[in-house]
C-alpha cells in the first residue's frame, strides 16, 4: 500500500492530479516536487548526522552516540511542543529545564520549527566536521529552506517557526555544553596517561599510533547520563580473576577467542565484518542501530510522533549506555585478548578485527545492543522481522533479523568472532545494556 | 677519457657568504640549513580555491629549456596554472621568472612532467576539476594542448593523481589518472569516488586507446607506478583517501602488457589498509634491493617495508610499517605549540645533506578549517642516519612555516649540488627554500637518456656505490601530492671522492659500474659512459 506523505491530508491528491494534467498539456518536462513533510525532514537530517559521524575525526563511538542523543531530544522536543499527544522530557532527563513554550495563539509551521531546530543543533554537534561536511550541512540547510518557500507559507509563520525552532536548539545545545562531553581534545586521547600496572590492566594495541598509546575518553564514564542516574547506576561485577593458570576461567576465555579466530566461518566473519562498526568507518554502533531505526520507520511508514519517540528514547539509551560501559571498562581497566594471547597463548596470534584503543570489559557493542534491544523491543514489540542494509555500501550483505533482541545478540557475539573481548565482556555487557535501556523506556513521552 | 667538472663547496661558500655557525652537528649528524628566499625568487603562486581545492596544489620540477636547471611549473587552484622559468647561475641565488608558457589554465591541481611523445621535449600533464590535459612541450618551456592529437580524452572530474610507465614493447606511456569525489555531489559527497582510468597506447602507436576504468576506484590522491618486487614490470600503487570512499582500501594493481589490470588479492598477500592516502613516495634503503614505501595520511603516517619471503614466484606485496621503529613521525607537529594530529600531503625522499642516507621531506598543513587537527602544522625535514632512523630537524635547517601546505618539489634549482626545496600552500604564496649548507657531503647527479621512446628512462634503476654501501632508486613518474620531478637524480655520497655507478636500463639490461668522481652531474646516455656535463 502506498502512503501518501503529507500535511494537508487528501488534498495532495488533487493537488498531483492537477500537476499531471498541466505537465501534460504544457509538455513540461520537470515534475512538481512533493510538499516537503516533517517525516522528510527528520530523515534528511538522521541521514546527513549519520555520514557526518562517520567522517568528523572527532567522532569516536561514545561522542557519536552522545550527538545522537542530542539530536533525537532535538527532533522529539520539537514535534512535541506543537503535539497534543506528546509531553515534554523536561524533568525526566538528567538536568533538562523546561523548553522555551511557544507563543500563543500564533500559528506554527510544523516542519520549519522541526527543519530549523535539527539544522541548528546539527551545525552545533559537527562544528568540527570538515571542509566536506560543512559544505553537506549548507547545502541541506539550503535545500530544505528552498523546498520550505516553495510550500507558500507565509513570511510571517515562517520566520516565527524558524525562531522557535532556533529557541528549542539553543536551549538543548546550552544543556549539552554541562554533560562533560561537549569538548574532545585530540580526538579523544589523553595527552598524557599513566598505565596502571599490573598484568591484568590495559596496555596499548595498536604500536603504529602514536595517539593510541593512551586509551580512548578515560573519563568518559563520569559525563552526565540522560535517562539514568549516573554513569554508575547499572554497574558490573567484576571480570573473572586475571590468571595465566590454563585451568582458570580467565584462561579458557582467553582460549575460546583465540580457538574460534582460528576456526572462523564464513558466516562467523561475515557477522564479524557486519557490526565492525568502527570509529570512520561507519556510523558507529550507536549510528547502526539509529539506521535500523529508521530503515524501520521508513518501511513501515511510521508517523511523525512515533519516529521522533523513538528516535529520542533510542538515542538516550545508547548514549547512556557508552557512559555506563565506559565506567565500568575503566573502573576495571580489563586487558584485551589480543594482548594477553600474544603474552600466554600464541605469541603471533592476530584477531579477525583491530582491536579498539581501550580496555576490554565489558564490550561496548554488546552494551549499546543490549540497550538497543530493550528500548526497541518496547516501541515495536519482539519478535519484529526487519532486514537490515546499513553496510551495504561497505560490502556487507544485508542481514534479515527476527527481531531486536536477535539482532544485539548477534551484534554482541560478533566481537567474539572477531577476537576483541571475552564471552563475560559480552555476556555482561549485554545484561548492562538492558539494565541501562530500561530507564529509557521509563520515560514518559505520550500524555 | 671523462671530461670532470668538479664542484668546488669552499668557493661556494665564499661566494654566498654563508656563515658555517648555522649548521648544527648534533651527535653527528649534520643537519642542513635553508634559508625562506621567496621573496627574491620570482615566484609568486597561490594554490587558491575552496571546496575543490582542498587537495591537489602540486608541483613539476623540469627542465623546460635544454639548460639543464630545473623550471618550475605550479598548481593555480581556482586561479591559474603557472610556469617559472629557473634563471638562476649555478651554485647563486635562486631566481625564477614567470613565463607565459601556454599552460596559464584554471582548475589545475596538479602537474607531472613527462616526455610523452619521445620527441626529447618535456610535456605535461595537467591534472583539474574537469578536463585533464596533455600539454605537449615545444621547447622554450612553450607547451600547446594535446588531447586531440594524442586521441586523448580529459574526461570531466576531479583529477587528483597521476603516474605513468612504458609497458613493455610499447613506444608510447601508458597513463594512469586517479579521480576524487565526484564534484557534482557537494551535499553528500561520500562515497561518490569516481573512476580511475587507464590509457593504455593506441594499437596504431600514435596517441592513446579509450581508457580502462580501474575499478573499484577509492577517491585516489596519489599514484605510482614502481616495481616493487624488481620482476621488470611495474605495477600501480594507488593511496587513497578513507574519507569518502566506501568499502576501500589501499592498492596495488597488477599492470601486465596486453592483460586487463586486476587488482592484488589477499590470496596473493596484499593487506587491507585504510588511511587518509595523500601521497606515496618511495626509496630504497641502503643496500637494500626492493623499494619501501612512505604513505602520507591525517595523524599517523605509514613507512612501509617489504617484509616477504622469497619464493619462486618472488616476494608477495606484504608489508611491515616501520614509521615508529624509525622515527620517521610526523603525526603531529613538532613545533609551534599546536598538539593536534599533523596533515600529510607531498612526500619526498632525498639526501639533503649529502650524507649518503636519503631523507625524507613531508608537506603537511590543515585540509581547511578543521579544529581535530593542527592549525600549526609546519612541514618536517626528517635526516635519515647510518642506522636507519630519522630525526627531526625541521626547526633547526630553518623550515619551520606555519602555512598550509600542499604540494612540493625537492630539487637542486641552482645546481649546486644541494638540494633546495620549494612548497606550495593553501591560499598563500608557494615557499622556496634554499639549501645554504656550507659544509654537507659529496654528490652526483646523474640525467638518464635513451634514443627514441621514453627517452628520460622511466622505470630505469641506478645504484651508487658509494664505497660504505649501495644506494639504489628507481625512476618513476607519479606519486607525490599531485606533482612530481623530471631531471637530475641527486645522490648524496658523504666523503666519497669517487663513487662506482651503474644502470639498469627500463629493459633490464644492466651497464657495466662505472667509477665516477663526485660532486659533478652526469648526462648518461645508453651505451655511453657516463659523460659529465657543466654549465660553461
Amino acid at each position: 500500500m502506498v502512503r501518501w506523505k503529507t500535511r494537508s491530508g487528501g488534498l495532495r491528491r488533487v493537488k498531483s492530479a492537477i500537476a499531471v494534467f498541466l505537465i501534460i498539456v504544457t509538455g513540461a518536462l520537470k515534475v512538481e516536487a512533493a510538499p516537503l513533510t516533517s517525516e522528510d525532514v527528520v530523515h534528511k537530517w538522521y541521514t546527513l548526522s549519520l555520514a557526518l559521524i562517520r567522517h568528523t575525526p572527532t567522532y569516536s563511538p561514545p561522542v557519536a552516540s552522545r550527538a545522537l542523543a542530542y539530536l533525537g531530544v532535538t527532533a522529539y522536543e520539537a514535534v512535541a511542543s506543537g503535539s497534543p499527544r506528546l509531553q515534554s522530557l523536561a524533568g525526566q532527563l538528567q538536568d533538562l529545564k523546561p523548553l522555551p513554550p511557544r507563543e500563543a495563539g500564533r500559528r506554527y509551521d510544523e516542519v520549519v520549527v522541526l527543519d530549523t531546530a535539527l539544522a541548528t543543533m546539527t551545525r552545533d554537534l559537527f562544528a568540527n566536521t570538515g571542509p566536506s561536511g560543512q559544505q553537506a550541512i549548507q547545502r541541506l540547510e539550503a535545500d530544505l529552506h528552498s523546498a520550505i518557500l516553495s510550500a507558500g507559507t507565509d513570511a510571517e509563520t515562517i520566520m516565527l517557526s524558524e525562531n522557535y525552532g532556533k529557541a528549542i536548539a539553543a536551549h538543548l545545545a546550552a544543556w549539552s555544553q554541562e554533560d562533560g562531553g561537549a569538548v574532545v581534545e585530540n580526538m579523544g586521547f589523553p595527552w598524557t596517561y599513566e598505565l596502571k600496572k599490573g598484568p591484568e590492566h590495559w596496555v596499548p594495541t595498536n604500536p603504529l599510533s602514536r595517539q593510541q598509546q593512551a586509551p580512548l575518553l578515560p573519563e568518559w564514564g563520569r559525563n552526565r547520563s540522560f535517562a539514568m542516574p549516573a554513569g554508575a547506576s547499572c554497574e558490573l561485577p567484576p571480570p573473572h580473576p586475571y590468571s595465566e593458570d590454563p585451568s582458570s576461567t580467565f584462561y579458557k576465555e582467553a582460549l575460546e577467542v583465540y580457538q574460534v579466530s582460528k576456526s572462523l566461518t564464513p558466516e562467523q566473519k561475515a557477522i564479524a565484518f557486519f557490526w565492525i562498526d568502527d570509529a570512520m568507518a561507519s556510523p558507529t554502533p550507536a549510528g547502526h542501530w539509529v539506521s535500523i531505526l529508521i530503515q524501520i520507520a521508513e518501511h513501515d511508514h511510521l508517523t511523525l510522533e512515533k519516529q521522533v519517540d523513538a528516535l529520542a528514547r533510542l538515542g538516550v539509551a545508547m548514549a547512556d549506555a557508552f557512559i555506563g560501559c565506559w565506567h565500568e571498562k575503566f573502573r576495571y581497566d580489563l586487558i584485551r585478548p589480543i594482548s594477553y594471547i600474544r603474552r600466554v597463548i600464541a605469541p603471533d596470534w592476530t584477531p579477525f578485527l583491530l582491536t579498539p584503543p581501550f580496555p576490554e570489559y565489558p564490550s561496548g557493542h554488546s552494551t549499546q545492543s543490549g540497550a538497543a534491544a530493550t528500548v526497541l523491543a518496547s516501541i515495536f514489540g519482539d519478535p519484529y522481522p526487519f532486514t537490515d542494509n546499513t553496510r551495504e555500501r561497505d560490502g556487507a550483505v544485508p542481514r534479515s533479523f527476527n527481531g531486536f533482541i536477535d539482532a544485539s545478540k548477534e551484534a554482541s557475539i560478533s566481537r567474539l568472532y572477531g577476537g576483541i573481548h571475552f564471552r563475560a565482556g559480552i555476556e555482561r555487557g549485554f545484561e548492562q545494556g538492558k539494565c541501562i535501556g530500561a530507564y529509557s523506556v521509563a520515560l514518559k513521552t505520550w500524555r | 677519457m671523462l671530461t670532470r667538472y668538479l664542484f668546488t663547496l669552499s668557493l661556494l661558500i665564499a661566494s654566498y657568504g654563508v656563515s658555517t655557525e648555522h649548521v648544527r652537528a648534533n651527535d653527528g649528524l649534520v643537519v642542513p640549513r635553508f634559508e625562506d628566499v621567496t621573496a627574491q625568487s620570482g615566484i609568486t603562486s597561490f594554490y587558491k580555491g575552496d571546496w575543490q581545492y582542498m587537495v591537489g596544489g602540486g608541483a613539476a620540477a623540469f627542465d623546460c629549456n635544454g639548460d639543464q636547471f630545473p623550471d618550475l611549473a605550479l598548481a593555480g587552484g581556482e586561479g591559474t596554472a603557472s610556469l617559472f622559468v629557473n634563471k638562476s647561475k649555478q651554485g647563486g641565488a635562486l631566481q625564477f621568472e614567470r613565463a607565459t608558457s601556454g599552460i596559464e589554465l584554471n582548475g589545475v591541481t596538479g602537474i607531472y612532467p613527462i616526455d610523452i611523445d619521445g620527441d626529447g621535449l618535456i610535456d605535461l600533464v595537467l591534472l583539474r576539476v574537469g578536463e585533464a590535459v596533455l600539454m605537449r612541450g615545444l621547447g622554450e618551456c612553450r607547451f600547446e594542448r594535446a588531447n586531440e592529437a594524442w586521441h586523448f580524452d580529459g574526461g570531466n572530474a576531479w583529477w587528483t593523481s597521476f603516474s605513468a610507465t612504458w609497458e613493455k614493447g610499447s613506444k608510447w606511456p601508458t597513463l594512469a589518472f586517479g579521480s576524487y569525489i565526484n564534484p557534482r555531489s557537494e551535499d553528500n559527497p561520500w562515497g561518490s569516488c569516481t573512476d580511475n582510468q587507464l590509457f593504455r597506447p593506441h594499437d596504431d602507436g600514435n596517441g592513446f586507446a579509450k581508457p580502462v576504468a580501474l575499478k573499484p576506484s577509492y577517491c585516489a590522491l596519489s599514484m605510482l607506478f614502481t616495481d616493487w618486487n624488481r620482476s621488470g614490470t611495474p605495477s600501480l600503487r594507488v593511496s587513497n583517501d578513507r574519507e569518502y570512499y566506501e568499502g576501500g582500501q589501499e592498492q596495488l594493481w597488477h599492470v601486465e602488457p596486453g592483460k586487463e589490470p586486476r587488482l592484488y588479492t589477499d590470496a596473493e598477500g596484499w593487506k587491507f589498509l585504510k588511511i587518509w592516502g595523500m601521497g606515496i613516495a618511495s626509496t630504497v634503503f641502503p643496500n637494500e634491493n626492493y623499494p619501501s614505501y612512505f604513505l602520507t595520511s591525517m595523524s599517523d603516517n605509514k613507512l612501509q617495508v617489504l617484509n616477504s619471503a622469497k619464493s619462486d614466484t618472488g616476494p608477495m606485496p606484504i608489508y611491515k610499517d616501520i614509521a615508529y621503529d624509525r622515527g620517521a613521525i610526523a603525526y603531529r607537529p613538532y613545533t609551534g605549540g599546536d598538539l593536534k594530529p599533523s596533515t600529510a600531503w607531498h612526500a619526498q625522499f632525498e639526501d639533503v645533506n649529502n650524507d649518503g642516507y636519503f631523507d625524507l621531506f613531508v608537506a603537511k598543513g590543515n585540509v581547511d578549517r578543521m579544529p581535530d587537527f593542527a592549525a600549526k602544522d609546519p612541514s618536517n625535514l626528517m635526516m635519515q642516519r647510518p642506522d636507519g632512523r630519522f630525526e627531526e630537524v625541521g626547526d633547526a635547517a630553518g623550515i619551520v612555516r606555519f602555512a598550509s601546505a600542499r604540494g612540493a618539489a625537492l630539487a637542486d634549482f641552482n645546481l649546486d649540488g644541494k638540494m633546495d626545496i620549494l612548497v606550495t600552500n593553501r591560499r598563500e604564496n608557494a615557499t622556496l627554500w634554499q639549501n645554504v649548507s656550507p659544509s654537507i657531503g659529496n654528490f652526483i647527479a646523474i640525467h638518464l637518456h635513451q634514443e627514441g621512446s621514453n627517452a628520460d628512462a622511466i622505470g630505469a634503476w641506478i645504484e651508487v656505490d658509494n664505497g660504505n654501501h649501495i644506494n639504489r632508486r628507481e625512476i618513476t613518474i607519479g606519486g607525490g601530492h599531485a606533482g612530481g620531478h623530471l631531471g637530475w637524480i641527486h645522490f648524496g655520497v658523504g666523503d666519497a671522492k669517487e663513487v662506482k655507478m651503474r644502470t639498469i636500463w627500463p629493459d633490464g639490461q644492466a651497464d657495466e659500474w662505472a667509477t665516477i668522481a663526485s660532486n659533478a652531474y652526469y648526462r648518461l646516455s645508453r651505451g655511453q659512459a657516463p659523460k659529465a656535463w657543466n654549465s660553461n
